[in-house]
């Protein structure tokens, strides 16, 4: 039992990471917090519905579609409203994205209506001696995986990554050695915001999809980068698979009841004992 | 007087003549209510408010309530017990509307319920079967449908006379799941079955994953889950993918409701769903109510749509009685009616708690809803055992 347990856990970890990566990416170029991210992530599962009801798309493949038109609405969003409140207080840049994703699950009601809709595709699992694959959790996995590790070696060892990193660590410094500040905050939103449309791709074929389906990914996505310490990038990923685990192996041994009470406590105990998250994030 | 103003005049006095002759002498009858059109419980409330809105329809075809044209005034309390009170509150006091119907589902009943009370506003609640609701010593709310401990009565009965031993029973953590999953486990222990793995998952779970390897560690015959509809879906998804195979497997809301097969496809045979109503069952009106709702809505119904239809209708018979909205004397008569209508029987008890209605249990059969439970109404035989997924 805890073996499949653990298994789902870190199939669902490795999508939790890449969401909070976004998240993360966003909060740690340019301290906000975007509550708004889980409403991006469900107009990616929209996105690849349409594609997979109108055209037939193969749901996967609706990454190269779902990603673009996220990294561009993510573009758009900071330009007009996010740039504004960049230096303003934290909870202004909270309330600003609070109201966009408002706004955004509202508008997605009224254009897509309440109705649940789903993508049917790949439902059954890979069955491994006493262990249950499910095909679209490992799939998701994988593409998770994959992205994540692409995103990380943009960050890693391209200009515009470093650029990126070096943005997240000073400003001011940053801007000194000539960095377009304001041009790294676009991708930063924009990067964040396609990552967020990877996991509402992913997502897409292993749940109902409907307007309100966001809102709980911007919860944990935020637990996750709590965990693993705001602001570091590597940190997301431990504490997406650490989040992962921690709901799964408390339903086991708990009940389904009090996953998500154990994984809250423990974001109090983290901040209570090591306030910058497991691995060092950056104080804010 | 300049051209203009002649030509104002001269449109007014147009549309004046033209306009349609006033049908009713008097003002219409406000009924006002509350219901899910978003968040969780937004499929079975929408279907609901279309129900309530064919029997406007009906009444108003057939020279309206009193006299008088029947209005509906709806909200949409989005899934929220909060909101709801906040908008029976806002109808009744500042609306004032003649009357009010229920909201869906028994959470929001219960929360409401205080409210219609204090104004003493009768309250036909279509859509609520928890039984405590109603025994409270609550004098003007009344109940619609079968109770919500007798939702699986039929599918303990099928498994019980096919000689399974073992049932999980599992729940959303709210009043109504809980109230079902009560009388289930209840009617199993009187059918000598036993209760292997019984445990509740919080309202708007998606993983149930965990849930599941236990349940496939404890290898229950048959599978009980008080859901709603999201859940329902989901739980059925993550079975097959969990490879989880008990020998049968029913759900108590959702199973019933079209889009479960257009979500599931193929996922979703076998699975049996309990419901208080099904449009094959030949209650009388049955066929015009079908009609109505099919023409104006261009799909077809649930039964959550049809209750909210005969709730409306029953309000309406007892103020025809009582020839007044007076709340006493409506409710005098509420509780003295007998009546069948398309969704099947109603009559209450002293506390306004429902007694003549039937649930019947539906299985998906190529994508068809059979009923198979109980005999008498049954119009299929259940295809039993529900064969492992690997074998489908």
């Amino acid at each position: 039992m805890l073996g499949q347990v653990v298994i789902s856990g870190l199939l669902a970890g490795a999508l939790y990471s890449m969401v909070a990566l976004g998240l993360g990416l966003i909060f740690g170029v340019m301290r906000v917090l975007n509550v708004s991210h889980g409403p991006l992530l469900m107009l990616g599962a929209y996105t690849t519905f349409w594609l997979f009801h109108w055209l037939g798309l193969n749901p996967y493949l609706s990454l190269v579609v779902s990603m673009p038109v996220l990294f561009v609405v993510g573009m758009v969003l900071q330009r007009l409203f996010v740039s504004r409140v960049v230096d303003a207080p934290e909870l202004s840049t909270l309330l600003l994205t609070f109201g966009i994703s408002i706004a955004l699950v509202n508008l997605a009601q009224l254009a897509f209506t309440a109705d649940l809709r789903s993508v049917e595709y790949l439902t059954g699992s890979f069955v491994l001696g006493p262990f249950a694959f499910s095909k679209s959790r490992v799939i998701a996995c994988a593409f998770a995986i994959v992205i994540t590790a692409a995103a990380f070696l943009f960050l890693k060892a391209t200009r515009l990554g470093k650029a990126i990193r070096a943005v997240s660590q000073s400003r001011e410094v940053a801007q000194v050695c000539g960095i377009d500040v304001g041009r790294i905050h676009l991708l930063a939103f924009g990067i964040g915001s396609a990552l967020a449309a990877a996991g509402g791709t992913l997502v897409a074929v292993m749940v109902a999809i409907q307007p309100e389906m966001g809102q709980v990914y911007t919860f944990k996505s935020f637990l996750v980068i709590v965990l693993g310490g705001a602001g570091n990038y590597p940190g997301a990923l431990l504490g997406g698979l650490l989040l992962g685990l921690i709901e799964q192996i408390s339903s086991l041994f708990l009940t389904t009841q009090v996953n998500e009470a154990v994984a809250y406590v423990l974001l109090v105990l983290v901040l209570l004992v090591r306030p910058t998250g497991l691995l060092r994030g950056r104080a804010s | 007087m300049s051209t203009f103003l002649w030509s104002l005049a001269g449109a007014l006095a147009l549309g004046w003549s033209l306009g349609p002759a006033p049908a009713y002498a008097q003002a219409p009858i406000k009924i006002g209510a509350s219901l899910s059109l978003t968040g969780t419980y937004a499929k079975p409330g929408t279907y609901q408010k279309e129900g309530y809105e064919v029997c406007a329809d009906e009444l108003n075809g057939k020279g309206g309530l009193l006299g008088r044209k029947v209005e509906f005034v709806m909200y949409d309390d989005q899934s929220s017990t909060q909101t709801a009170q906040r908008l029976y509150e806002k109808l009744i006091t500042e609306d004032k509307v003649d009357a009010v119907m229920g909201p869906y589902s028994s959470g929001i009943t219960e929360s409401v319920a205080g409210i219609s009370e204090k104004y003493k506003k009768v309250l036909v609640s279509p859509l609520a079967a928890t039984t405590s609701i109603f025994r409270q010593g609550r004098k003007y709310i009344f109940m619609v449908i079968s109770p919500a401990e007798v939702y699986l009565e039929g599918f303990v009965d099928m498994a019980a006379k096919r000689g399974l031993k073992t049932i999980a029973v599992i729940n959303e953590d709210t009043l109504f799941p809980k109230a079902s999953t009560a009388g289930t486990v209840e009617l199993a222990k009187k059918r000598g079955l036993q209760v292997v793995l019984q445990e509740s998952y919080p309202k708007g779970n998606t993983d149930f994953s965990a849930l599941l390897v236990k349940l496939k560690a404890a290898n229950p015959d048959v599978l009980a889950a008080a859901t709603y509809f999201d859940d329902a879906v989901a739980i059925t998804r993550q079975m097959r993918e969990l490879n989880v195979n008990p020998k049968m497997f029913a759900v108590t809301v959702g199973g019933d409701i079209p889009e479960f097969y257009t979500l599931l496809k193929t996922n979703g045979e076998y699975v049996y769903g309990s419901t208080q109503w099904d449009e094959s069952l030949s209650y009388p009106g049955q066929k015009e109510f079908l009609a109505a709702y099919s023409k104006k809505f261009k799909h077809e119904p649930s039964y959550h749509a049809a209750a909210g239809y005969a709730g409306c209708l029953i309000y309406a018979e007892a103020v025809k009685r009582a020839k007044s909205l007076d709340a006493e004397l409506v409710r005098a008569e509420l509780l003295k009616l007998k009546m069948r209508t398309a969704f099947g029987d109603y009559a209450v008890d002293q506390d306004g708690f429902q007694i003549a209605h039937k649930m019947v249990m539906i299985q998906w059969q190529d994508g068809k809803r059979v009923v198979v439970w109980p005999d008498d109404l049954a119009n299929g035989k259940p295809r039993f055992p529900t064969p492992p997924w690997n074998q489908r």
